[in-house]
């Protein structure tokens, strides 16, 4: 029958999420121990399990290999959760925190941050990631009063939008790294962050960080659910009581502050937002509040084996993981946009 | 006794252009009318006001006697389903999940449904006969079941009144007879029905009472009344002899409910008292 083609069987999400974790745990300990100096899986184990040993495996794996594929992970968690809340907003899955502009607005502020208010933190919280936040949010409040017209979003319009004030924002980036590059070697570390580059990030800020992309993830959980009935149309969504207006609010902020996190760490890595959703989307169906969690360990799990291959293809130079996820996720996008035409 | 849906010399415009300028109908309760009328002249303008997504400039729309602009939001999306004319849904949901949606505002805060709200969600879709599609996605429905799943989805709001806005268009006539026979049904179960029909003879053999948009007012009344010659050829601009023959035939051109056996799934008497939790 041909109905039975056009059924959809779904696996269940508890069980993609433990799979999709023990993936994850796997790529951070194959991740830890690829490099300039080769660690086996077994000595990243022993250094794990010892981490007070005083050895070469400890010194590297603590203060170089582990906070950088956590880092790798973090960004990726945060990346892949935004796509799943801007594609339920903007009602599209090609929506994501690069194309629509929102890490271009985190790491212009991010990056004005760093040189103005370098020693600037209030709370724990450094002005960088303040003004990343604020960039992140303010440029999707602006592509998002673009992108809508007539109440709905012309697909056209989303990525035009996002695409013209990325643009503008990475141009402004690049002006002001290159302003104070002469005056400031640390200018050095933005040229890598416009390409994606994950750094090794304190233990601090991988702290911070985890910590508020957790808050941020379980404070977006309820309005997954939103999202689901937004599905249906803004003015179907209001019919039903949904308070669309305050919904679309949190969800740029929640989006914002996630994207902002994600810049923080490794710069701009583009549609990692896009793949790991849309393939997530493929077999656990486009439920929001299933999809949000697991694109989260999904993303990160595919980030930390994005950046560990980034490192190594070019060995002993290393690739920016933002230049690598361009490559893979460039044409799946427009793989993705061609097949968007024929069924318009 | 006030009718369930009153408009009181509503005023209405967009922009500077007027839509309504002192409309004033009733819906009664139980009945199943009909709201008709040309291209572009406010049909779904005036559902969109009545489900309160549009606000009226002058005078008011009551449901159940109370203003509509008066109502907690989520309480008159349990009194008043909106089925829309276009349903597009950009990911591939199941019909279930889309049903489900009609529980929306009967959800606590995390949104989470209980066993009474799938129970609910089941009863709509076997109300409107599209059980055996729960695990299709939306998208991949043909005109008719996209119809039927969007009725589904009004029933789950468990309302007193659906409007519907043309719930017959761009179906075949087998199609559009089995959403017309749902509608009278539903009526038959107790909500009351007030749907935008751009097809006159539908309207004619099924609906006893009709609104007429015209003029940015209303001839309302039984649908004979309405739906005669002279106000039609006013109403949508046609030459007087069309609408001459079409108001003279005499035989039915659509079968109904009385002269075709047709599959008639059983609805449960919840629908029937419009029982609210």
């Amino acid at each position: 029958m041909i109905a039975a083609t056009q059924t959809r069987r779904r696996p269940n999400t508890l069980v993609a999420l433990v799979l999709l974790a023990l993936l994850l745990a796997m790529a951070i300990v194959v991740s830890a121990g690829v490099g300039a100096v080769h660690l086996s899986i077994k000595e990243v184990f022993r250094a794990l399990l010892h981490p007070r040993e005083s050895n070469d495996a400890t010194v590297i794996l603590f203060s170089l290999r582990l906070p950088r594929v956590l880092a790798a992970a973090l960004a990726g968690a945060g990346l892949s959760a935004t796509g799943v809340l801007f594609q339920g907003l903007f009602r599209n899955p090609l929506a994501d925190p690069f194309v629509l502009g929102a890490s271009g607005g985190a790491a212009l502020g991010g990056a004005l941050a760093v040189f103005l208010f370098p020693a600037f933190s209030f709370a724990g919280v450094s002005a960088s990631a303040m003004l990343a936040f604020s960039g992140a949010l303010l440029t999707m409040i602006i592509v998002w009063n673009l992108a809508r017209q007539n109440a709905r979003f012309a697909i056209e319009n989303m990525l035009l939008a996002g695409f013209a004030v990325g643009t503008m924002l990475n141009a402004g980036t690049s002006a002001f790294e290159l302003s104070q590059e002469a005056a400031n070697p640390g200018a050095r570390i933005l040229a890598a962050w416009l390409y994606g580059q994950i750094g090794v990030a304190p233990w601090v800020q991988i702290a911070f960080t985890a910590i508020a992309m957790l808050l941020a993830i379980l404070i977006a959980l309820p309005l997954t659910r939103k999202l689901n009935t937004l599905a249906l149309g803004e003015e179907y969504a209001l019919q039903l009581g949904v308070r669309v207006h305050r919904v679309r609010l949190e969800v740029l902020i929640v989006g914002s502050l996630l994207t902002a996190l994600a810049v923080s760490l490794g710069g701009l890595i583009g549609f990692v937002g896009l793949l790991v959703p849309h393939f997530l989307r493929l077999v656990l169906g486009p439920d929001h509040f299933r999809l949000l969690p697991v694109a989260a360990i999904g993303g990160a799990a595919f980030l930390v084996i994005a950046d560990t291959v980034a490192r190594t293809v070019v060995a002993p130079a290393e690739l920016p993981v933002g230049i690598l996820t361009a490559f893979i996720g460039g044409p799946a996008f427009l793989y993705l946009l061609n097949r968007r035409r024929e069924v318009a | 006794m006030a009718s369930i849906v009153q408009s009181n010399q509503l005023g209405f415009h967009y922009g500077r252009r007027p839509i309504f300028k002192d409309l004033s109908f009733g819906v009664e309760s139980g009945e199943m009318v009909a709201l008709l009328g040309a291209n572009g002249v406010g049909k779904t303008t005036l559902l969109n006001v009545i489900s309160g997504l549009l606000r009226a400039d002058a005078g008011a729309i009551t449901v159940d006697g109370t203003n509509v602009s008066e109502w907690e939001r989520r309480e008159l999306s349990r009194f008043v389903a909106l089925v829309p004319q276009t349903l597009e849904i950009p990911f591939s949901f199941r019909v279930d999940e889309v049903v489900g949606q009609g529980r929306v505002p009967y959800l606590g805060k995390f949104g989470a449904m209980s066993a009474h709200d799938r129970d609910v969600v089941e009863h709509a879709m076997e109300a409107v006969d599209v059980t055996s599609l729960r695990d299709r996605v939306y998208t991949e429905l043909s005109g008719g079941e996209r119809q039927r799943v969007k009725i589904a989805i009004g029933l789950a709001q468990q309302p007193r009144v659906m409007l519907l806005d043309e719930p017959t268009q761009h179906l075949d006539i087998g199609r559009q007879i089995e959403v017309v026979n749902l509608l009278k049904r539903l009526n038959q179960s107790g909500i009351t029905i007030f749907a935008a029909i751009h097809d006159l003879s539908i309207v004619r053999d099924n609906f006893r009472n009709a609104v007429l948009l015209m003029n940015q007012n209303c001839v309302a009344g039984r649908t004979e009344d309405v739906m005669k010659p002279s106000i039609l050829e006013e109403a949508f601009r046609v030459d007087a002899s069309a609408v001459r023959a079409f108001c003279e035939a005499e035989l039915p051109l659509m079968e109904t409910e009385s002269t075709r056996e047709c599959r008639r799934p059983r609805i449960e008497r919840r629908w029937r008292l419009g029982r609210r939790r």
